[in-house]
C-alpha cells in the first residue's frame, strides 16, 4: 500500500511529541502506560515482521519475550552485569535460541508451525515456574535494579521511560527498513504465494528464518526492558496476556502493514486507559471494539482501506 | 539442433496410480515446442517433475546439458527454467511493477548486506530492473495498469502478468501452462507474437495448450501425450492427421480404409 506524503511529517511529530512526554505529565502513572505501550507495540511490529510479512503465526515470540527478560534479570542478579549487556545477553541467547528452533520448523506446514510455536512459548512458562534452582519457580525474581550509565542512574519512570524510547525507535527504524527493502518485497511475496517465488528462482527457507530470528532478538530485548520496568520476574511473565496483546495489535492494525500496526499499537494501549471514565464498563466497551472491529474488518483496518481501494479501482476499470 | 531439455525415461506414481510412466523427449534449442493430450495424459505432472514442483520415480533431466532431476524448485528456475501455472499465480497485493521485481533474476548476486544499505551496486540493479519491468509490462500491453493491484487484473491479464514475470527472470527455457486458457480470443493471436518475439530474442518455449489452432500456429514441433507417455511426436500438420491422435482426443478412430475417398 503505498503511504500518504505526510507519513514523514507525521512521524516527525509523533517524535517530537514522545520525546517531551514526560515534560508534559508528571504523573508516573501515565509514564508507566507510555513506557509499557512502546514495548508492546515494539513487540507487536516484531511478530508483524513473521506474521504479518513472513506468514508464519508464530506464538513462539511469547516464549522469546520470557527468555529475554529472565535471561537480562539472571545477568544482572547472578552474574552482577550491568542492564545494558543483560539486554544484550537477552538478545544473543535468542538469536541462538531462534536459530536452532528455527532451521527445523521453517520447513512444516503452517498448521504444524503453529503448534510448535505454541508449544515452545508453554514449555518457556514452564521452565520458568519449575526450573527453582535457576529461575526462584513461583516467586521469581524481585528487586531488579534500576539500570544506570555512567554514574546516571535511571531511577525514575521518567528517565527509564527513555530507554524504552530509544529501544523502542531503533527497533522499529531497523523493522521499517528491513520491510521497505527487497527482503520486505520478498518476504511478503512469499506470503501471497510461496510456490510462484520458487519457481521464480528463490529459496522461501533463508527468508523465513531470517525474519523469525529478526523477531526473536527484538522480542527478547523488548522482554528484557519490560522486566526491568516491572523490576521483578516471575512465571506470570510468560503469561498468555503479553502474546494475546501483541497478536490483537497485529490483527487489528492488520497484518502486513507497518503504519496500521504502529497506530494499533498506539490505540491499543491508550484505549483500555481512555475508558477508565466508567470502571464497570471498561474491559467491556474494550471488548465490544475488538468484536466490532473483528466482524467488519476482519482484515485489520489497513486490510479495509485496501478493500475499499481496490473495490474503488475494480470500479473505475468497468 | 542439440536439445536444450532432455528428458529420458520420466516416471511418476501417486499412491501406486501411474501419471507419468517412461515418457522421454527433447524440446529442442531456441524452438517453441507444443505439449498436447487429454485430460489426464500426464502432462501436467510432467512439467511438476521438470521444474521441481514434484520428485520423479525414475527418469532424468537435463537442461542444456546440466542433469537438474530431483533438484529444488528455486535451484532449477536458478539453471534457467522458469514455468508458469494452469491456476494462474501472482502476487495479488502487489501492483504490476512489483510483481516483476520480485521475479528479477538480476539481484540474485546480491546480499543481504547490499539490500539492507541500499549500496550503490544494489541502486544501480534496482533501476536496471525497474526499467526492464517497464519495458515487459508495455509488451504484454498492461501498461494503463501498472500501478495497480494484480488482483484487479483479468484472468487471462494475469497470464499476460505471468508471462511478463516468467521472462523478468531471465531464461533459457520457459513452460508455459495453458498460456492462453481464459484470454479473451481477440488477443490470442497478440500473445502468439508475443511469443514469437521472445523466441526470436533466444528464449526456447514448452507449451502446454488445448488451444490446437494457437499450438499449430506457433510450435515447430508438437509432442502428444497419452495415459502418461508420449504417443508420438512431429510437425504440427503431421500430428494433426495422425489417427492415433485423434484416437486419443476422441476415442474413436476412424479405420483408414473405412473413410470416404474424398477425405484421405
Amino acid at each position: 500500500m503505498t503511504q500518504p506524503r505526510w507519513t514523514l511529517a507525521a512521524v516527525l511529530a509523533a517524535i517530537i511529541f514522545l520525546l517531551c512526554l514526560p515534560l508534559l505529565t508528571g504523573s508516573d502513572y501515565f509514564i508507566g502506560i507510555a513506557i509499557s505501550g512502546l514495548i508492546f507495540l515494539t513487540a507487536a511490529a516484531a511478530l508483524n515482521l513473521v506474521y504479518g510479512y513472513a506468514g508464519l503465526l508464530s506464538f513462539a515470540q511469547l516464549g522469546f519475550w520470557g527468555v529475554g527478560g529472565y535471561c537480562s534479570a539472571l545477568a544482572v542478579m547472578d552474574f552482577g552485569w550491568s542492564f545494558w549487556a543483560g539486554v544484550l545477553f537477552a538478545g544473543i541467547v535468542n538469536l541462538l535460541l531462534a536459530i536452532g528452533i528455527g532451521i527445523p520448523i521453517i520447513r512444516t506446514t503452517r498448521h504444524a508451525f503453529v503448534v510448535v510455536t505454541l508449544t515452545f512459548a508453554l514449555l518457556a512458562g514452564l521452565i520458568a515456574r519449575d526450573w527453582v534452582d535457576v529461575t526462584r519457580g513461583p516467586l521469581g525474581i524481585p528487586g531488579l535494579p534500576a539500570p544506570s550509565l555512567m554514574g546516571f542512574s535511571f531511577s525514575t519512570s521518567a528517565r527509564f521511560y527513555y530507554i524504552a524510547l530509544v529501544f523502542a525507535l531503533i527497533a522499529l527504524a531497523f523493522l521499517y527498513s528491513l520491510k521497505t527493502s527487497r527482503i520486505g518485497l520478498v518476504l511478503k511475496a512469499i506470503r501471497q504465494n510461496d510456490p510462484l517465488v520458487e519457481s521464480q528462482g528463490i529459496s522461501p527457507a533463508p527468508y523465513k528464518l531470517a525474519a523469525f530470528v529478526i523477531a526473536a532478538v527484538v522480542t527478547g530485548m523488548a522482554g528484557a526492558i519490560y522486566a526491568f520496568h516491572l523490576k521483578i520476574i516471575d512465571p506470570s511473565f510468560l503469561d498468555f496476556y503479553y502474546m494475546q496483546t501483541f497478536l490483537i495489535i497485529v490483527i487489528i492494525g492488520g497484518a502486513g502493514s507497518f503504519w496500521a500496526v504502529v497506530l494499533a499499537g498506539a490505540a491499543m494501549v491508550v484505549l483500555p486507559e481512555a475508558l477508565r471514565f466508567s470502571d464497570e464498563l471498561r474491559m467491556v466497551i474494550y471488548g465490544v471494539v475488538l468484536v466490532a472491529v473483528m466482524m467488519f474488518m476482519p482484515s485489520g483496518i489497513s486490510g479495509w482501506l485496501e478493500n475499499r481501494r481496490i473495490a474503488a479501482l475494480r470500479k473505475a476499470l468497468r | 539442433m542439440s536439445a536444450i531439455l532432455r528428458i529420458a525415461e520420466l516416471s511418476k506414481a501417486f499412491n501406486g496410480v501411474r501419471a507419468v510412466q517412461n515418457a522421454s523427449f527433447e524440446v529442442e534449442q531456441g524452438s517453441i515446442t507444443g505439449l498436447i493430450g487429454p485430460n489426464g495424459s500426464g502432462k501436467s505432472t510432467t512439467i511438476d517433475c521438470i521444474s521441481g514442483f514434484q520428485r520423479l520415480d525414475a527418469g532424468r533431466i537435463e537442461l542444456g546439458g546440466q542433469n537438474i532431476t530431483n533438484i529444488s524448485a528455486a535451484t532449477v528456475a536458478r539453471a534457467g527454467l522458469i514455468r508458469t501455472f494452469q491456476n494462474v499465480r501472482v502476487y495479488d497485493s502487489y501492483n504490476l511493477l512489483d510483481n516483476l521485481l520480485v521475479a528479477d533474476a538480476s539481484f540474485r548476486g546480491l546480499n543481504w548486506f547490499d539490500v539492507l544499505v541500499r549500496t550503490p551496486a544494489f541502486r544501480g540493479i534496482s533501476a536496471a530492473a525497474e526499467d526492464r519491468a517497464r519495458e515487459l509490462i508495455e509488451l504484454v500491453g498492461l501498461t494503463r495498469l501498472i500501478d495497480a493491484p494484480a488482483t484487479v487484473l483479468s484472468y487471462g491479464q494475469k497470464k499476460l502478468l505471468a508471462f511478463a514475470a516468467a521472462m523478468m527472470a531471465r531464461p533459457r527455457l520457459i513452460i508455459l501452462d495453458e498460456p492462453v486458457a481464459g484470454v479473451n480470443p481477440t488477443r490470442v493471436n497478440e500473445v502468439a507474437d508475443i511469443l514469437r518475439k521472445a523466441n526470436v530474442a533466444g528464449i526456447s518455449f514448452l507449451i502446454v495448450e488445448h488451444n490446437v489452432e494457437f499450438i499449430n500456429s506457433l510450435c515447430h514441433k508438437v509432442i502428444v501425450f497419452e495415459q502418461g507417455s508420449k504417443l508420438t511426436e512431429g510437425t504440427p500438420e503431421a500430428v494433426s492427421n495422425d489417427p492415433r491422435v485423434l484416437d486419443a482426443y476422441l476415442g474413436i478412430a476412424p479405420k483408414p480404409e473405412a473413410l470416404p475417398a474424398e477425405a484421405t
